[in-house]
């Protein structure tokens, strides 16, 4: 190969390189900022946890454990207790769950599989706009137009109906149907979640190769066999991870509930009562509140903050589980 | 190879039927449309029965879109119509009446990609039974059984039958595609590359799978590698530009072929 050689001796070695400028230093700075960016968030994080446990710390020392299991809410005799409000908030976000992952899902599947070319594009953008609608225009459509629709075409007629049977006669009766409820923050919560899950999903379903679609169709499934036994599952630790994240935003949801969930310190066993999460108390009392009920108010905070944390942690051992699968 | 130069140099195209046994598929006057691109022009060939057919050409000359036509998955896809017939028994599969569902269970296809559905190995194979037969606990145990071993793969899983079939090698992943294939019991098997995404050990694996399921199916397989086609081939079919260019006994077209652009193609002068 005598070519070969010739090419290589004729390959003159590379000068040492020269560089131009002070990159070392300028090297350095971008690392010091790139650190400092990433300590930002953690020192803000901490921060925020901080200065919370800190105000409602005197909350916690007054009244130890009962806090959270005492509902009562009394300014007058200083008396305070976070169960209702946290049972509002979980109620309210586990039925923006129930209701809007299913549509999510649906409009996702609808979109990636179903949805002829044409439309794609408009339904796809009608349902990211959602996304964009200002949660203060949800909470005043939802109490000015929807509560009252809702009274008199579901709760009137339901309570109506289930009055004095055992279950659903407590679950789905309404003392006073004035539409404003704990379901109807439920389902104010659902249409603002899902555009986010819908997206996310349809993203996922999109991801996924046509080989793996092609095969499922090509041993005979139907379109229902496809999407429920190879498509969602192939997608499911991303749809959990876009659920988590609407659920984030439901169990924190202040404008749009506190216009609907009726803000009432009542603990009831009916998802047609009113109620209130620890966004919409907060967002209703802060104005006025000093001394221990402002302290109170600060422990609710803390509890929402565990409340979003725990169900973050949920989300990684679910999507860890699910990968092991 | 000797056996083959053997053949004496007349043209076989006629009489090729003879000797492959009955004819299982017919495909006439088939035309393929990709919206306004026209994929497939006026194809006529036969498949017969318990045979490897091998479909080769340069990519983009149609091989996949006919082997796509047999099932109807390019159905997925709105833009994509067939025109003509593809009698499979003599009953035309492009009929509009023909159930989809059905036909796909009774054409398998294995492709490009090991494809394991997102989940156990063992329900990888006993989906699609699952879907068109009922079948009682220790009867599904036993189909899944067979077809694993069918798919040579039953002695590398029978430990980790519940274990996610994504954990496996890509061979032993595509394997496990036609075991799950098999077990449908289909009249026919399409594999569209099948091997193109394996090294060359998984590839031999599947080229005896393929030599002993010829026992019970009909097959049909695209190839972008000659060798391959010439190995475990009965018949080949070369097409270029959308158009079947020649069709007959694999010797016969490895060895002997009629047209001018077969032999530039399986000579490597083009394609």
């Amino acid at each position: 190969m005598p070519a070969l050689t010739e090419t290589i001796a004729l390959a003159r070695p590379r000068a040492a390189a020269a560089r131009k400028g002070p990159s070392r230093s300028l090297d350095t700075l971008f690392r010091v900022c790139s650190y400092g960016a990433a300590l930002f968030v953690l020192v803000v994080l901490a921060g925020i946890l901080g200065s919370i446990l800190y105000g409602g710390w005197p909350a916690f020392r007054e009244f130890g454990f009962a806090f959270l299991t005492s509902s009562a809410w009394n300014v007058g005799t200083e008396q305070y207790g976070a169960l209702v409000a946290v049972i509002g908030t979980v109620a309210s976000a586990t039925l923006a769950l129930l209701i809007g992952v299913p549509v999510s899902l649906g409009i996702a599947v609808y979109l990636t599989q179903l949805c002829p070319g044409w439309a794609r594009k408009p339904v796809a953008m009608t349902i990211e706009l959602l996304a964009a609608v200002p949660s203060i225009i949800y909470g005043m459509w939802g109490l000015f137009v929807f509560a009252p629709l809702f009274a008199r075409v579901i709760q009137i007629p339901v309570s109506n109906l289930v009055e004095g049977l055992p279950i659903v006669g407590t679950l789905f009766y309404a003392r006073v149907p004035s539409g404003v409820g704990v379901f109807t923050a439920g389902i104010i919560l659902a249409i603002m979640i899902v555009p986010f899950i819908a997206s996310i999903a349809r993203d996922m379903l999109d991801q996924i190769p046509t080989v793996l679609r092609e095969s499922a169709y090509g041993i005979g499934c139907t379109t229902w066999e496809v999407v429920r036994h190879v498509l969602v599952p192939q997608a499911s630790v991303s749809i959990i991870g876009a659920i988590m994240l609407g659920l984030g935003r439901a169990l924190g949801e202040t404008m749009a509930v506190t216009f609907v969930i009726g803000n009432a310190n009542r603990l009831s066993a009916s998802i047609f009562d009113p109620s209130s999460t620890i966004a919409s108390r907060i967002a209703n009392e802060f104005n006025e509140a000093d001394g221990l009920q402002l302290n109170a108010l600060m422990a609710l905070g803390c509890i929402l903050f565990v409340i979003t944390f725990v169900v973050l942690i949920i989300a990684r051992l679910l999507t860890r589980r699910v990968k092991a699968a | 190879m000797n056996a083959a130069s053997a053949i004496p140099t007349v043209d076989l195209t006629r009489n090729h039927a003879d000797e492959g046994g009955a004819v299982r598929i017919a495909v006439k006057g088939l035309n393929f449309y990709y919206g306004s691109f026209h994929g497939l022009k006026n194809v006529d060939i036969n498949f017969h029965d318990r045979q490897v057919t091998a479909l080769i050409g340069p990519s983009g000359c149609g091989k996949s879109t006919l082997l796509r036509c047999f099932n109807r998955i390019y159905s997925l896809y709105p833009e994509q119509r067939a025109e003509g017939q593809i009698l499979l028994d003599g009953e035309n599969v492009l009929d509009p009446s023909v159930d989809l569902n059905e036909l796909r269970s009774r054409i398998g296809m294995v492709f490009q990609k090991p494809t394991p559905f997102p989940m156990s190995i063992y329900d990888n194979v006993a989906f699609g039974l699952r879907l068109y037969e009922k079948l009682q606990k220790s009867e599904l145990d036993e189909r899944v059984e067979q077809s694993l071993r069918k798919a040579a793969l039953w002695d590398e899983v029978k430990d980790k039958l519940r274990q996610a079939g994504t954990g496996l090698s890509g061979g032993q992943q595509q394997r496990l595609c036609i075991a799950r294939t098999v077990a449908q019991r289909p009249e026919v098997i399409l594999f569209d590359e099948p091997t193109s995404a394996l090294d060359p050990i998984s590839t031999g694996r599947i080229e005896e799978l393929i030599e002993q399921l010829r026992d019970e199916f009909t097959i049909v397989i695209v190839t972008h590698n000659m060798q391959q086609a010439a190995r475990i081939s009965q018949f080949t079919a070369f097409m270029y530009l959308g158009e079947l260019i020649e069709f007959g006994p694999t010797n016969r077209m490895f060895m002997n072929p009629v047209e001018q652009r077969t032999q530039d193609y399986i000579t490597g002068r083009f394609g």
